[in-house]
């Protein structure tokens, strides 16, 4: 089974992303912050990492440059999935996708649980 | 008018509804989501859930809306009158409970002891105490993964009056931080970023709603919890307390 990490600051948010992933067969560890982010990523090596870059204290960014630093985790493929739209990182596009390996990013309002699904499907199978 | 308080006057709306649009993405989406889910799912527990974000995203709304037309004197002011503060709290309580229960969150009143009347418009007051526990509400699960939280409305005497407010196991949640989110509030995604990993909205309408009723919102202690209250003054009415 693979794992999935979670990380998700909204109670409601999560349960919701969890009850869809879950049911397609894979282990979802929820987090609500980085630095339980960190912790559990050191605990149950995922196989796929889906974060928020909005979080309270340290942001989502801050998670990936401390994640992708230990080099067993520079390989795990990384999906933002975000309130926040991507058209405020245009200046910094390039950084997210070849310095912090993410392979997809999903801006929340527009991506409904079917494509959540799809897109975690295609990057991991 | 004074320019300086013209500029004043017109930024603080403005600011506000880019704090209130950033903040109705998530219950917006909330819904949308849910909703979803119980389609897939055949799912009438879901339903309700629907029913209970958006009640809560209405009163936001509500709070913004009367925030507004009480700073910018539309159309009524929140005169102060006598006020019983524990039954704001009670009502405060009972409007927030599903909405705590959709987040694990434990809903306290802590009212210690008999207090006198204050003076406060009801309804203002109300409001504003819900904003702030609504977003409390979201933002306590966001501090750790834990899963048992408590938030506590609370009242409780201090040397000037008598404070209220909404409070809970938050350290970052300091007078500092507050000021901090003050100037960043309309210009930041995350005003208050120890805090909460929204705008904050309900915090800062609930702000905007004490400044119109001559309140001032302060960082507070109410015994080892964090959070923020208002000092009411006492009124002498007569009353069975």
């Amino acid at each position: 089974m693979q794992t999935i990490l979670l990380i998700e600051p909204d109670a409601v948010l999560a349960r919701i992303y969890n009850a869809i992933l879950q049911p397609k067969g894979y282990n979802v560890i929820l987090v609500a912050g980085a630095q339980d982010a960190v912790v559990a990523a050191d605990n149950l090596k995922p196989d796929l990492v889906i974060c928020e870059l909005q979080l309270v204290s340290h942001s989502g960014i801050e998670f990936l440059y401390e994640f992708r630093s230990y080099p067993d985790w520079r390989d795990v493929p990384v999906i933002v999935l975000s309130l926040v739209p991507l058209v405020e990182f245009n200046d910094s596009l390039y950084g997210l996708n070849e310095r912090l390996g993410v392979v997809k990013y999903l801006y929340k309002p527009t991506t409904g649980l079917a494509e959540l699904a799809r897109e975690v499907s295609y990057v991991i199978g | 008018m004074d320019p300086a308080r013209q500029t004043k006057d017109y930024i603080l709306p403005h600011q506000l509804l880019l704090s209130i649009a950033e903040q109705m993405k998530l219950p917006l989406l909330q819904i949308v989501r849910q909703a979803e889910l119980a389609r897939l799912n055949n799912d009438l527990v879901g339903v309700n859930d629907i029913r209970t974000l958006a009640d809560n995203a209405l009163q936001l709304i509500d709070a913004y809306s009367l925030s507004l037309q009480l700073n910018n004197n539309l159309s009524f002011q929140l005169a102060p009158q006598s006020t019983s503060i524990a039954s704001v709290l009670y009502d405060a309580n009972r409007q927030l409970e599903a909405f705590a229960k959709m987040y694990n969150v434990q809903l306290e009143l802590n009212i210690g002891g008999r207090f006198e009347p204050v003076l406060a418009h009801k309804q203002g007051l109300e409001s504003a105490i819900i904003g702030l526990a609504s977003a409390f509400i979201e933002t306590l699960p966001a501090q750790s993964s834990g899963s048992n939280f408590k938030l506590q409305l609370a009242t409780h005497r201090c040397r000037y009056g008598i404070v209220a407010g909404v409070y809970a196991d938050i350290p970052g949640l300091r007078s500092e931080a507050l000021r901090r989110g003050r100037k960043l509030y309309g210009r930041s995604r995350q005003p208050l970023v120890d805090v909460s990993h929204t705008s904050g909205a309900g915090i800062f309408v609930a702000d905007a709603i004490f400044k119109a009723m001559k309140l001032k919102m302060h960082a507070s202690r109410h015994r080892h919890l964090y959070g923020l209250g208002v000092v009411l003054k006492t009124s002498s009415q007569l009353s069975l307390v």
